[in-house]
């Protein structure tokens, strides 16, 4: 597979403070990877350094192998679809998706089958005609798509393009965006806070935390083996408790948390006695028993809480016994109908391979 | 603190509910479409006036003056038509006024939208009140302030005279002339044309900007298919403003012109004051009126912005 895109140690700074920090991307060819984040945590501004409206601080981009950073965006063969859309509102769907045609000196005779055939990607061969005001939100955000993939770019951008819509709509353009990337085999770059958006459209996701790219890898990778307490809290509803390494095992280690001994996954790393540890477990792993030998971990609590979903029930159990801490858990089983009322006091129950155990920050 | 900000907040609400029970007594809600007409009435009922006052124009314009008693005959006539048609000093005055308004929009339009595209689009905070200061302060100095300020700086005896002599150098005559007249109304008209390019600049989102720019265009191609036909209606907008208050300018040509370079509304103000004839006067009105009208329609009508974008825009 050949290289597409590769970010190196790249910093971008503005009046002194850091917005992106030492970053590394690498992108190959086909591939759409999904950077998700906090707001504000330097995502827009990363893909901004790789488009060329922003030149990075330090380190190097490198696209299909030539370094860009003195590369104006007109000269550099990206589309990027901006979170406002950035349509042309005195042009028409078809000639805002020639209009980049145009400008990169297209074949004239090509132009309007190239235009018809982008505008039938994105489903709106009818309104080739209609100005950006004469359209729908969704039929926009079509365009604006259709604009940035007629000219053949090697790469595409997507900052946030989504995020206007509504749940409903964003599904759908989610699903309809990664159809027309599998479709044109695009490399792509898309960027949300949406940890569902990820999850569902990336064959790679890297998680940024203030400037800093926390972790990358396939979104199965991302939920089951997350590397530390941020990203296990940013994907998935997670709980935090903290705790003390107390034996270390193969691949598991004993904590103590509160007054409890739990069994936890320490996920490779050497966690030596005495480490202060984040602890972080799933919703979905934790389960309401009644016989507690089946889980590796049980501990006593009070429902504090509970959020009907529709589709299921969160529950928010207060465990005295782990220092307090709150659980949040979904235990809802359509069939049998079995609900807990608040203020019932409950066992939980889960796993050791479910519980990760973080090393803590050291705080000084 | 805490429970002092609630009750505050709870007394501000009763206040607001009070207030509103009052106005929907006085002020029933089946009024409320209408009252947007009614604000409009004082900006209505002022340009009724104007309207009035032209329709005395028209029919002055229509009465010759009668040299025995100095007052306007009662018959109906041309002849304040055919006077204008007949001397061709009047002519030359028309034209005169025509090309410097021609020359004065056009320039000022050029030299105000760079302006104004730096004012919406500089990042630095201190760049924009320096823009901002320059661009208000000539309002605080009216135009016959400012005239005087030429003649004290461009005249016989001005500054850059004085400098000339100093240096030993012949001096020149920078003033009384047909560019200083020119020169001075630019000047005048600079900061009315930037106010009124400025929304149309700061209505073109940066992202639309940069989007061209992505898509493959320099910033020279951007410039020419994104902001400019973007901008359009407020260029249009500021060349007609300018172009009509030059049309009409009375003070620059006087005092910068000094009686040389005299516009159609010095002529105007001849004939009501020095000829003491109002019907000739009200005849060059009409005839300023008309010209100003017909042209201001035909940019409308080839530009094609029936209403100057203001719909259109905000959209
Ligand atoms: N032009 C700029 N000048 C100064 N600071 C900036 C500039 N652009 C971004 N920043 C700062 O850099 C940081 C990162 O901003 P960025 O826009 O990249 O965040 P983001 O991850 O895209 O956030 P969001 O999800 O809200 O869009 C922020 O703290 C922001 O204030
Ligand atoms: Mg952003």
């Amino acid at each position: 597979m050949s290289r597409m895109v590769e970010v190196k140690d790249v910093s971008k700074s503005f009046d002194g403070t850091l917005a992106v920090n030492a970053v590394n991307l690498v992108l190959n060819r086909g591939e759409f990877l999904t950077i998700v984040g906090p707001s504000g945590c330097g995502k827009t501004t990363l893909l901004r350094m790789i488009a060329g409206f922003e030149v990075p601080s330090a380190g190097e981009i490198r696209i299909n192998n030539d370094r860009v950073e003195s590369i104006p965006p007109y000269r550099r063969s990206i589309g990027m679809v901006f979170q406002k859309l950035a349509l042309f509102p005195h042009m028409t769907a078809a000639q805002n998706v020639a209009y980049p045609l145009k400008m990169r000196r297209f074949e004239p005779a090509q132009i309007p089958s190239l235009v018809d055939k982008y505008l039938q990607l994105v489903q709106l061969g009818d309104y080739a005609g209609r100005y950006p005001h004469e359209l729908s939100g969704g039929q926009q955000q079509r365009v604006a798509i259709a604009r940035a993939l007629s000219f053949s770019p090697d790469l595409l951008l997507l900052d946030e393009p989504l995020s206007a819509l509504d749940k409903k709509l964003r599904e759908e353009m989610q699903l309809e965006f990664r159809r027309i990337q599998q479709e044109l085999g695009v490399t792509t770059i898309n960027v949300t806070h949406d940890q569902r958006e990820a999850l569902v459209m990336s064959d790679r996701i890297a998680v940024m935390n203030e400037g800093v790219v926390q972790q990358d890898g396939t979104p199965v990778d991302m939920y089951r083996n997350p590397e530390n307490r941020f990203v296990a809290n940013f994907i998935g509803m997670t709980s935090l408790f903290e705790g003390t390494v107390c034996a270390t095992g193969d691949g598991v280690v004993s904590v103590k948390s509160g007054n409890v001994l739990l069994q936890a996954r320490s996920n490779d790393k050497v966690l030596p006695v005495n480490t202060r540890v984040d602890c972080a477990i799933r919703a979905e792993q934790i389960r309401i028993v009644e016989d507690a030998s089946v889980y590796d971990n049980s501990v006593f609590g009070t429902i504090e809480h509970r959020i009907f979903e529709g589709d299921r029930i969160v529950y928010t159990v207060h465990v005295e016994d782990l220092g307090g801490a709150r659980l949040h858990l979904f235990d809802h089983d359509p069939v049998s109908h079995k609900e807990y009322p608040a203020n019932e006091r409950v066992r939980l129950g889960w796993n050791a391979r479910d519980l990760f155990a973080f090393q803590a920050p050291q705080s000084n | 603190m805490q429970r002092n900000q609630i009750i505050r907040t709870r007394l501000g609400w009763t206040l607001l509910d009070g207030v509103e029970r009052l106005v929907s007594a006085l002020w029933p809600a089946r009024f409320k479409g209408s009252v947007g007409r009614v604000l409009l009435l004082p900006a209505v009922l002022l340009i009724g006036i104007l309207v009035i006052g032209l329709g005395y124009m028209i029919e002055y314009s229509f009465h010759e003056l009668d040299l025995s008693t100095y007052r306007l005959k009662d018959e109906y006539s041309l002849v304040n038509y055919a006077v204008i048609a007949d001397r061709p000093v009047y002519m030359r005055v028309l034209n005169r006024t025509l090309l410097a308004a021609l020359i004065v929009s056009v320039t000022t339009v050029f030299l105000a939208f760079p302006y104004a595209y730096m004012l919406v689009r500089t990042r630095s905070a201190l760049t924009r009140k320096f823009l901002l200061i320059a661009l208000f302060l000539p309002f605080f100095i009216g135009q016959v302030v400012r005239a005087y300020g030429w003649l004290i700086i461009l005249g016989k005896q001005g500054l850059i005279n004085s400098l000339l002599e100093g240096l030993g150098l012949p001096t020149l005559n920078l003033i009384y002339n047909y560019p200083s007249v020119i020169f001075g109304l630019i000047q005048y008209m600079l900061p009315f044309a930037i106010l009124l390019i400025v929304p149309a600049v700061a209505a073109i989102s940066e992202d639309v900007e940069l989007a061209s720019e992505g898509l493959g265009a320099n910033w020279i191609s951007t410039f020419r298919y994104i902001v400019l036909p973007l901008a359009r209606p407020g260029l249009i907008g500021a060349f007609v403003v300018v172009f009509t208050l030059t049309l009409t300018d009375f003070a620059m040509p006087e005092i910068l012109g000094g009686g040389t370079t005299d516009f159609i509304a010095s002529a105007i103000y001849d004939s009501f004051f020095q000829l003491s004839n109002a019907g000739l006067g009200a005849a060059l009105s009409m005839i300023l009126v008309m010209i100003g009208s017909v042209i201001v329609a035909a940019i409308f009508y080839l530009a094609g912005t029936g209403t100057l974008g203001v719909r259109e825009q905000s959209r």
